[in-house]
């Protein structure tokens, strides 16, 4: 058990911060009660998990062999990343610190996957510019609808508020499905977890972090999203749950918040205007490389100190 | 939708046409004072009238209130509850022109003069047509939302007219033999008559432009 702490670590930050992707908009909008939010998001990343999680561990666990130790190792280095580039305020994905970290220990091994990792690789890359151009053609078909719907001011109000709580739900589901390989693939890589235990054990440790830690972290980051109007909130929102969820059933965790950014950026593309910084999307691209670097040294590091050992001379 | 999810929103939609009333019912009791006040000047039909008005612009003031507590209540999205909080100072601020009308008859004992008492009957004649109009037209924003703009171009026709009008009557005040003071008086009383279908084409140009925001 001590040895999947740095998994279960990585699941409550993975669910700390990425709620606020699915849920963030719309509690901190105040439209849905956090405890309303955070009870269906756990429900959701759990379900998510356990039905369509295991794509993505074998993806994760096909990169390299690993022992136990190098799979804590690599656990823990991308759990550590996380934290630094969290507290240094640097652009973080979980995805890229875990396959950094695999990558890391996979360098030391001299045993890496090459078309596993291109794979992995071209999904990153595939991920904004996928959850924009999904946010575009969901924005024009969805607004055809909408604007020829019959419904009042209060309708389309209700109709809005009930579809944010279903597409983050949704949202919830696709980010639990995805991202529950991050958090347990290399302990099935390494034998100590069965495959439905590493879903399971990933799902509820990501649903730890949503039920204890999330609360500021969607009234805070959700705030970005709010400026956006409601129709333009929810597109985002089921733009970037799509994507995820095609990612997973290519079976391949990739960064929930640039798909949301993707999703942003089409938003402004339909509306004629700007959504996105050039700053957050150089951040993206830097983060493509800087947080696997940063994991793997993390990893190599970790695994060098765990072998010195004391050599009483003379 | 179901009504038992959406309690607020429901309460609020049903304050809104009960603020509707209020306003309407309020109007036609400043009317009636008006009336009352060409025919005889102020009597106790204008006192009895006079406090009907503000009794009512009251009772919307109260009835504002509860809409914004349950605005703050978390009913509505965000953005529909700015827009309504909006639409509703804005609303609130004819029944206070009411008032204001009738309060300075009532207490600098205006007495208006048959040369202009056409012109004002017509000026507030067109006026109240306004205020029909634009409580059609936010009952519209809450219905089905559809003949919004071809009520924006009314309003805006009938304000162009007030404007007309009144710059006609301030010129009769002007170029006839009374007291001075009293037309300094008469001229402040007809501007704000004239503030009534000002603000009914704000409010109007408002609607209009909430309805449009909730295009995508």
């Amino acid at each position: 058990m001590l040895s999947l702490l740095g998994g279960i670590f990585l699941g409550w930050s993975l669910g700390a911060n990425d709620a606020s992707n699915v849920f963030g908009s719309a509690v901190a909008a105040r439209m849905v009660k956090f405890w309303t939010a955070a009870i269906l998001a756990s429900a959701f990343v759990l379900l998510g998990a356990l039905l369509e999680g295991q794509a993505g561990i074998e993806t994760l666990k096909g990169l390299t062999p690993l022992n136990l130790e190098q799979a804590v190792v690599s656990s823990v280095a991308a759990a550590v990343t996380v934290t630094i580039m969290t507290i240094f305020s640097l652009p973080v994905s979980t995805s890229q610190a875990v396959v950094g970290a695999i990558l890391g220990i996979g360098l030391l091994n001299q045993n890496i996957n090459t078309p596993g990792l291109g794979k992995v690789v071209a999904c990153w890359m595939g991920t904004p510019v996928g959850g924009m151009i999904i946010s575009i053609m969901i924005y024009r078909v969805l607004a055809f609808f909408y604007n020829r719907l019959n419904i009042n001011l209060f309708q389309a109000d209700n109709l809005l508020r009930l579809s944010l709580i279903g597409a983050g739900s949704y949202g919830a589901y696709a980010l639990g499905a995805n991202n529950v390989a991050n958090v347990t693939a290399v302990f099935v890589g390494a034998g100590e977890l069965t495959l439905f235990l590493a879903v399971l054990l990933g799902g509820l440790s990501i649903d730890l972090g949503i039920l204890t830690f999330s609360r500021r972290v969607m009234e805070t980051v959700g705030r970005r999203l709010v400026r956006l109007d409601p129709f333009s909130a929810l597109v985002v929102l089921l733009a970037e749950a799509i994507t995820v969820h095609i990612y997973t059933i290519i079976g391949v965790p990739v960064s929930t918040s640039q798909a949301v950014i993707g999703a942003v950026l089409g938003v402004g593309i339909v509306k004629g205007i700007r959504t996105v910084e050039k700053r957050t999307l150089l951040n993206i691209l830097f983060g493509w490389f800087l947080t696997p670097t940063i994991a793997a040294l993390i990893a190599l590091s970790i695994y060098f100190a765990i072998q010195l050992r004391y050599v009483p001379t003379g | 939708m179901p009504r038992l999810f959406f309690k607020k929103q429901h309460q609020v939609e049903a304050l809104i046409y009960e603020y509707l009333e209020y306003l309407e019912t309020s109007r036609k009791h400043f009317a009636e004072a008006i009336n009352a006040c060409l025919e005889t000047g102020v009597c106790e039909d204008f006192d009895f009238r006079t406090r009907l008005t503000h009794k009512f612009e009251s009772k919307a003031d109260d009835v504002r209130e509860k809409i914004k507590e349950l605005m703050y209540g978390k009913a509505l999205l965000p953005e529909s509850r700015g827009d309504i909080m909006g639409l509703l100072e804005a609303m609130d601020i004819v029944p206070r022109v009411f008032e204001l009308i009738l309060q300075m008859i009532k207490t600098q004992k205006l007495i208006i003069p048959d040369l202009i008492a056409s012109d004002i009957k017509e000026l507030l004649d067109v006026s109240f047509e306004n205020c029909e109009l634009m409580i059609k037209q936010v009952k519209t924003l809450f219905g089905r939302a559809k003949g919004i703009r071809a009520l924006v171009s009314t309003i805006d026709f009938n304000e162009s007219r007030c404007d007309h009008i009144e710059r006609g009557i301030i010129t009769k005040i002007f170029d006839s033999d009374l007291d001075p003071f009293q037309k300094l008086q008469l001229k402040e009383m007809v501007v704000n008559m004239g503030e009534i279908s000002d603000q009914t084409d704000r409010i109007s140009k408002r609607v209009n432009i909430i309805s449009m925001k909730r295009h995508v």
